[in-house]
């Protein structure tokens, strides 16, 4: 279906993959025109939202080439959206042909992501990092470390398994509220608080909650909106893991401690 | 008042968990360090801040101007997308700790401070939406410091 020669397509593939690896609006649209301009296109358009691409030109006096794509929202890899940036950087000086490009582009898309070892053991230390940031003892980061561990594993598992984004988010934190309140019933760790607030910290909505400023500083407010809520239900579901399993540990009588 | 070596452990701390973050968003492995740098940073200006103004909302905004601001300066020197020192940077910053005590209170039945959690949070949130705004509105020139007198 992509036909090789086309710049237009070339820019779209670029717009995509920007787009569904966390670049903000403003960015894939530039990239766009920017593309589309170095490949001398008489006229081009694009309009780009959170989840989808819609762009029009013009190809040696050929008009009315649409192209339309869904971009679902996907895991972030910012190291894709690093190298489309590359990629762009030199079409524009003339570095590529169309077809080059292309290559290029489609080896992007292929770039793996990081082992799940990898990401499960950077869960644990962030964990633990912050866990001691916010106050935390030595054990207690130990223990949010597990828990960091424990709540990535939980993440990957879900990702396999195709479980929806609200039910990870709901039950990653209730396995961070779980594991810490577990081992701290078991007297491992000094603040429960700590705890906790370190091991949800891999699933706190950062990266949604900075696309959507952007998005809404550079005007893209439709996407900023889209954002912004993803952001909100995101911690809206946090609370409420979190909170399920403090309410159900409280009502078996188990003390949950005073944060201070 | 914070020691030096306490500064020096929590600059350590920070860049740390800057880091893991960097790896968990894919983040190309030689610009981990420079997020790191970015993430440790912001979150000494929050802590100095915080101990000298005593306002979380005020070391949230001071810290998110710093770390934008270094951002901005890597994405040009780096020659690579703000986000990706942006993202990773902020995430001392957002507000996790503020989710979980409003949830916390809501479930025990203490509305008045889950209220006041929320309100704390939400006014975080603003604090690093405006440091990134007011940083982002400034001319690039700024932060080309010399370097690359290309267009980028």
């Amino acid at each position: 279906m992509e036909n090789e020669n086309s710049p237009l397509e070339v820019a779209v593939l670029a717009g995509r993959i920007l787009l569904s690896n966390g670049a903000e609006i403003f960015r894939v649209q530039e990239t766009m025109e920017r593309i589309a301009a170095s490949y001398h296109m008489e006229t081009f358009h694009v309009y780009a939202i959170s989840n989808g691409i819609f762009a029009c030109g013009t190809e040696n006096g050929v008009p009315h080439t649409a192209e339309i794509r869904h971009v679902p929202l996907a895991p972030v890899h910012l190291g894709r959206v690093a190298a489309v940036n590359q990629i762009s950087r030199e079409i524009a000086e003339g570095k590529h042909t169309v077809p080059e490009a292309f290559a290029l582009l489609h080896q992007i898309e292929q770039i793996p992501f990081t082992a799940d070892w990898i990401q499960i053991l950077a869960s644990g230390i962030g964990s633990a990092c912050f866990c001691y940031l916010f106050g935390g003892s030595l054990v207690d980061c130990a223990v949010a470390f597990f828990s960091g561990l424990m709540v990535y594993i939980f993440v990957l598992l879900a990702g396999k398994k195709r479980l929806s984004k609200i039910m990870t988010n709901i039950l990653a934190s209730a396995v961070a509220a779980f594991c810490g309140l577990f081992l701290y019933q078991l007297g491992l760790g000094h603040n429960m608080d700590r705890i906790i607030i370190g091991s949800i910290i891999p699933l706190v909505p950062g990266v949604p909650l900075t696309t959507s400023i952007r998005d809404f500083f550079n005007g893209d407010y439709i996407s900023g909106t889209i954002r912004l809520i993803d952001t909100l239900l995101i911690a809206a579901c946090i609370a409420i893991g979190v909170g399920a399993v403090l309410k159900i540990a409280g009502m078996l009588g188990i003390a949950v401690g005073v944060p201070v | 008042m914070m020691s030096i070596f306490d500064a020096l452990i929590q600059l350590v701390v920070a860049f740390f968990a800057t880091v893991s973050f960097a790896v968990l968003f894919q983040v190309p492995k030689h610009q981990y360090a420079w997020s790191g740098i970015t993430g440790s940073l912001g979150w000494l200006c929050y802590l100095l801040v915080n101990q000298g103004y005593g306002s979380v909302v005020i070391a949230s905004f001071a810290a998110t101007l710093l770390l934008t601001a270094i951002s901005r300066f890597f994405a040009v020197w780096r020659k690579t997308p703000i986000t990706i020192f942006l993202i990773c940077g902020i995430f001392p910053l957002v507000p996790g700790a503020g989710i979980y005590y409003t949830a916390y209170y809501f479930i025990m039945g203490d509305n008045a401070m889950a209220a006041l959690k929320g309100e704390e949070t939400l006014k975080i949130a603003v604090a690093i939406t405006l440091g990134i705004v007011l940083i982002l509105s400034l001319p690039q020139k700024i932060f080309r410091l010399g370097l690359h007198k290309d267009r980028f």
